[in-house]
């Protein structure tokens, strides 16, 4: 199935930046920076949608993320992340093909 | 581009504490540069320090090549305190999350700035403990962060706030060397001189950087009755809290929210109760044998003043079991939704939460203000807030490309400070000053004819920080 861009960038643009998935999810504490957890992942899709621009950071984002859904029960936007960030690696396999799979560095802190 | 004395710092930096702890991919930068208030600023790095020795070769570095420093936690701040104006670097407490001891002989506990406070929670009350500052972010708000914001929460009734809670503390300073002092005592009684602990409590990152805290614990009360009171008449609501506050009780938490705050938060959650009207929501702490005694008072109180409906439960699990917070904790979401089926979901909007605080017997004219002021803005304000303190929180939800919206807010937000100061309050409870006060602490000040505090702060500031580096712009 086709994804809605338009759809896909107003939830992300719903985020009040409050933080409060940050205390649920289980990378964000694994990882290097705050890109690690979903407030972090909702921004940097934005900003994707936005500028078109991928970069190694913005992959590892994107799919470090384990699909968990535990964000969506605490947002207070109910942005649905774990839905997102499918989207988002379906559009980025779609349109930049295999080549995508060896930018992929999921680093630890 | 980045100026040529940030590029020196950050090499310096890099050899000093470790490349790994750097990032300056411009994307992450934007992640660090922004807060729920809505504001954005910029940044050429974000620093992750995991020790003190970190901070003072940070602090030590940015004092030679005069870069400044923006300390955060979570940027869960709401008044712009976090948010970097000028170019400069962020110094992210996120890795310096360690309890490094708990003695509850000694009611203390000594942990890193970075921890949560729910993390903290959740590691005490396996000894039956607690923390109780609890602001309504205290899932991801951090200790460090509270510290900077005298932060408060649902219990400051009881429990005060940040400047109640913290023993001592270790800080960092930005000069030559990062020097760290210890500030304050380990214990609760300390008369060290001027009590520098409690000048850095709610300085919000401008004076030195806290590398660690000795903060006070507390067990958990042993039972906890909480009853939620709908009312039909606001005033009949505040007159069964100033009753009850008159008659020497002090509760433990006292929320309030107004007749559409309720409407709105009590929809979409799983409670057994139709919600009508303004919501009381009150928890006092006894004991076992206590506690039906105090049941019975509460109900009597509020069928007195003419509440339409009482659910009272006889300690936490029942609470829970009876959704007695579901509305209280939907509050925030609520707020968000709202501004959606005003505005469509296309829309970027803000949620802005005013902080104001009056003495509590002064509470009902405040509120019965506030709803005046904001109905003849005709914005769609909310009412609620901490009444067992009389701090409250009016909040309206705006789309932020509506320019003419935008400037009615700002003005609803005078206008509504003028009240606090009108009453003997105060423009922020807990919130603090950040970007967004700034005018509001100087109509303060003027006010109670004390403009000159303002020049005192600021020579306390330059002999703290005297090149002028902390998170410059910000309270004063």
């Amino acid at each position: 199935m086709k994804v809605n861009i338009k759809s896909l960038y107003d939830e992300v643009n719903r985020c009040v930046y409050c933080g409060f998935c940050e205390a649920v999810c289980p990378t964000i504490n694994l990882g290097p920076h705050r890109g690690y957890g979903p407030r972090g992942r909702v921004n940097l899709i934005k900003d994707f949608i936005e500028n078109k621009k991928i970069t190694t950071e913005f992959l590892a984002s994107v799919f470090s993320c384990l699909l968990c859904d535990a964000c969506l029960i605490v947002c207070p936007a109910k942005i649905d992340t774990g839905r997102i960030v499918r989207d988002v690696r379906s559009i980025i396999r779609n349109e930049y093909k295999s080549s995508i799979n060896e930018k992929i560095t999921i680093r630890e802190r | 581009m980045v100026q040529k004395n940030i590029e020196d710092f950050i090499n310096e930096i890099n050899g000093s504490i470790g490349k790994n702890k750097i990032i300056t991919d411009d994307l992450i930068l934007k992640l660090y540069s922004k807060e729920p208030s809505g504001l954005v600023g910029k940044i050429s790095a974000v620093i992750f320090p995991e020790n003190k020795d970190d901070i003072s070769k940070i602090l030590s570095s940015a004092y030679k090549y005069e870069v400044n420093i923006y300390p955060q936690g979570s940027s869960s701040s709401l008044s712009g305190n976090a948010v970097p104006l000028k170019d400069g670097v962020i110094v992210s407490f996120e890795r310096m999350n360690r309890i490094k001891e708990v003695n509850t002989t000694d009611n203390i506990a000594i942990v890193e700035p970075g921890i949560r406070i729910d993390e903290l929670n959740l590691f005490l009350e396996k000894s039956n403990y607690m923390f109780p500052i609890d602001p309504a972010s205290q899932s991801v708000a951090t200790i460090g962060g509270a510290i900077n914001n005298g932060a408060g929460g649902l219990k400051g009734a009881k429990y005060g706030t940040m400047k109640d809670w913290v023993n001592g503390m270790e800080i960092a300073l930005p000069d030559e060397n990062g020097t760290r002092l210890f500030l304050g005592c380990m214990t609760v009684k300390c008369r060290k001189g001027y009590d520098l602990a409690r000048l850095i409590i709610g300085s919000e990152g401008t004076l030195a950087l806290v590398t660690e805290a000795v903060l006070r614990i507390t067990p958990i009360p042993e039972s906890i009755v909480t009853s939620l009171a709908l009312f039909d008449n606001l005033d009949d609501l505040l007159d069964s809290f100033i009753e009850m506050k008159t008659s020497g009780i002090q509760p433990y938490i006292a929320e309030f929210m107004d007749n559409k705050t309720v409407e709105i938060a009590s929809k979409g959650i799983d409670i057994n109760f139709d919600a009508n009207g303004n919501m009381l929501l009150l928890s006092i702490d006894t004991t076992k044998e206590s506690s039906e005694r105090m049941k019975k008072y509460l109900e009597n109180l509020f069928k007195k003043h003419n509440a339409n409906k009482i659910i009272t439960s006889l300690n936490q699990q029942e609470a829970e079991e009876l959704g007695l917070f579901k509305i209280r904790r939907n509050l925030f979401a609520a707020q968000v939704s709202m501004g959606y089926s005003l505005y469509g979901n296309g829309k970027k909007l803000q949620v802005f939460i005013e902080d104001i605080v009056v003495p509590p017997s002064k509470i009902k004219l405040a509120i019965n203000k506030v709803r005046e002021v904001s109905e003849n803005y005709g914005l769609p304000v909310t009412i609620g807030g901490h009444i067992g303190d009389g701090n409250i929180h009016p909040s309206v939800v705006y789309d932020i490309t509506d320019e003419n919206m935008k400037n009615k807010v700002v003005s609803w937000y005078k206008d509504v400070m003028k009240i606090a100061l009108d009453l003997n309050g105060s423009i922020s409870a807990e919130h603090g000053i950040g970007l967004l006060k700034k005018d509001g602490l100087i109509m303060e000040m003027n006010h109670y004819n004390s403009l000159k505090e303002i020049n005192i702060m600021k020579s306390i500031k330059s002999l703290f920080d005297p090149k002028g580096i902390l998170n410059p712009g910000k309270v004063l």
